[in-house]
């Protein structure tokens, strides 16, 4: 009787008193059980089934982060630059994430370890509460402006900023009630899917294709060149697309879900159809708000509903109506996976429970955090006055500023040979790894000069 | 045999041989206890990560003083 798992068990000093079974290892192997079956079967539908099992954490963790301070950040972009050199921008953004989450995938289906836990195991509780406070401030922040997209989406059709949170923090009690990760991540999953509303959207808009292909060629036309404003729509959509949660998320979630190494091919497809699909939606959503920049329509103070009335006019209520669902829906999702990824590594740190196969009395730390993260944030979005469209591109660019150390850890454990043996990064994935960090790190640094130096901008030919 | 804890009592023979038979040792709950060992940074390791927390702490501080500069 299972002298495969034991048998390794044993043979890494673990004795069988050691090993306690929980409700959360059943279901898990549940999971792989099926997994097995449809490996074990030949034929294409044999594969289909096998992928299908095996997708989800990629595509939650790409859709989750076209999160409501995303897509407002990619309104923004379109409603100031119009078509241009932010398309392909936003295209290289995505496969700098994917180059990024495919590393996170690839540890946790190694170690069975979340990334928290990882970083206080291999560089201790020094660096490892760096590392947390680092996410616990951004999720928090970003976790907020959720809670402005839903208040701000809801608003649209009407719904009261309290009731709007309220049904915000329902939806979320929903989506873990299941106790099962399986049924969890498929819900979420049907609803993330609806981040893709914003094609019909771009497309009610009748955009010039031609413009968009050129654009996405050429990388041009930047209206306004180089600028302090400039730095801030590429800061806000590079953390548009990848930001510490996501490492957190993903590795996780895989560990959650039971993936192991032979899954890590099926698993980078999973990543890479994720940012596909992500990729999809910030663009269509430029696109949809290109048409406020060809009209001169200003958008300093839109917030994710006010996007919806000015496009009004130019796409009718319905397509209005689509858009401010849009941002619910991204607002709702990336609320439930921003609090996950806040959970897990609370769980892994304080050694406590943490999986959404737990039932409830068995998970109250993990489930309390969940919740009170969220609804702390949900809380703060009622208080009157807030600038919230600042506060969105903000926390985007400290999601941007914080992400070089989180992936200085990461690219770390990913070449750590003692925890990940032969599956270790391979020389063209750490060229790709060392580019985006510095990619990221000197972004930063240009943000830092045109608020410190502004002027330097107008010594480069900028404005 | 493996043990139950005790807030797992429904947990039946079957359900324990189809987790050690589908799980890889790792995934076991109860064993994510243990600890992976410590690694030991070396120079330029500990340099990199310095380097980006001072780069980070500095990085806040211009976008606390944007934000403080936006408001007046």
């Amino acid at each position: 009787m299972g002298a495969g798992p034991l048998s390794r068990a044993k043979a890494q000093g673990v004795t069988q008193a050691d090993v306690v079974i929980t409700h959360e290892d059943v279901d898990r192997a549940h999971d792989r059980v099926r997994v097995s079956a449809a490996r074990a079967q030949r034929g294409t539908f044999s594969k289909f089934r096998l992928l299908w099992l095996l997708v989800g954490p990629g595509i939650l963790v790409m859709l989750g982060e076209n999160d409501g301070p995303s897509m407002i950040s990619y309104a923004a972009t379109g409603a100031r630059f119009g078509i241009g050199f932010f398309l392909p921008f936003v295209v290289l953004t995505f496969c700098m994430a994917i180059v990024v989450q495919e590393m996170t995938m690839r540890l946790g289906s190694a170690t069975h370890r979340g990334h928290a836990e990882l970083i206080f195991d291999r560089f201790g509780p020094f660096w490892g509460w760096f590392s947390m406070i680092d996410l616990g401030i951004g999720n928090f922040l970003t976790l907020i402006t959720e809670f402005i997209a839903i208040r701000a989406g809801l608003g649209f059709f009407g719904v009261p900023p309290w009731a709007a949170v309220v049904s915000a923090l329902v939806f979320l009690c929903l989506a873990i009630m299941t106790h099962r990760y399986w049924t969890w991540e498929r819900t979420l999953l049907a609803i993330a899917v609806f981040n893709l509303i914003f094609v019909p959207v771009a497309l009610l808009t009748h955009p010039n294709w031609h413009s968009v292909g050129s654009a996405l060629i050429t990388w041009k036309p930047l209206p306004g060149g180089l600028s302090q404003d400039t730095l801030i729509i590429v800061l806000a959509d590079i953390g548009a697309t990848v930001t510490p949660w996501m490492l957190f998320f993903q590795q996780s979630a895989t560990v959650d879900k039971g993936l192991t190494r032979k899954d890590i091919h099926l698993g980078r497809i999973d990543t890479v159809v994720g940012a596909a699909l992500a990729a999809t939606a910030a663009v269509a959503t430029i696109i949809a708000t290109a048409p406020l920049f060809a009209h001169h329509m200003t958008a300093e103070n839109f917030q994710g509903a006010e996007f919806a009335q000015a496009l009004q006019p130019l796409i009718g209520r319905f397509g209005a109506a689509l858009f401010a669902l849009g941002i619910v829906e991204a607002g709702m999702v990336a609320s439930v996976t921003i609090s996950m990824s806040s959970a897990y590594a609370f769980g892994e740190v304080a050694r406590r429970p943490h999986s959404l196969n737990l039932p409830v009395g068995q998970g109250k730390a993990f489930y309390s955090v969940l919740f009170l993260c969220a609804a702390t944030a949900g809380a703060i979005v009622l208080i009157p006055g807030l600038p919230l469209v600042y506060v969105v591109l903000l926390v985007n660019v400290v999601a941007v500023l914080a992400m070089p150390p989180a992936l200085v850890f990461l690219f770390m454990l990913a070449n750590d040979r003692e925890v990940m043996g032969d599956l270790v990064s391979p020389t063209w994935a750490n060229i790709l790894a060392t580019c985006v960090v510095v990619f990221l790190t000197l972004a930063g640094v240009l943000f830092g000069v045109s608020v410190i130096a502004p002027n330097v901008f107008a010594l480069l030919g900028g404005k | 045999m493996p043990s139950k804890d005790k807030g797992h009592s429904s947990i039946t023979s079957t359900d324990q041989e189809m987790v050690l038979s589908s799980l890889e040792p790792e995934q076991l709950a109860g064993l994510k206890k243990h600890l992976i060992p410590r690694r030991h940074l070396i120079g330029p390791e500990k340099f990199v990560l310095w380097s980006l927390r001072i780069y980070l702490l500095f990085m806040i501080v211009v976008v606390i003083y944007q934000v403080w500069a936006s408001l007046h």
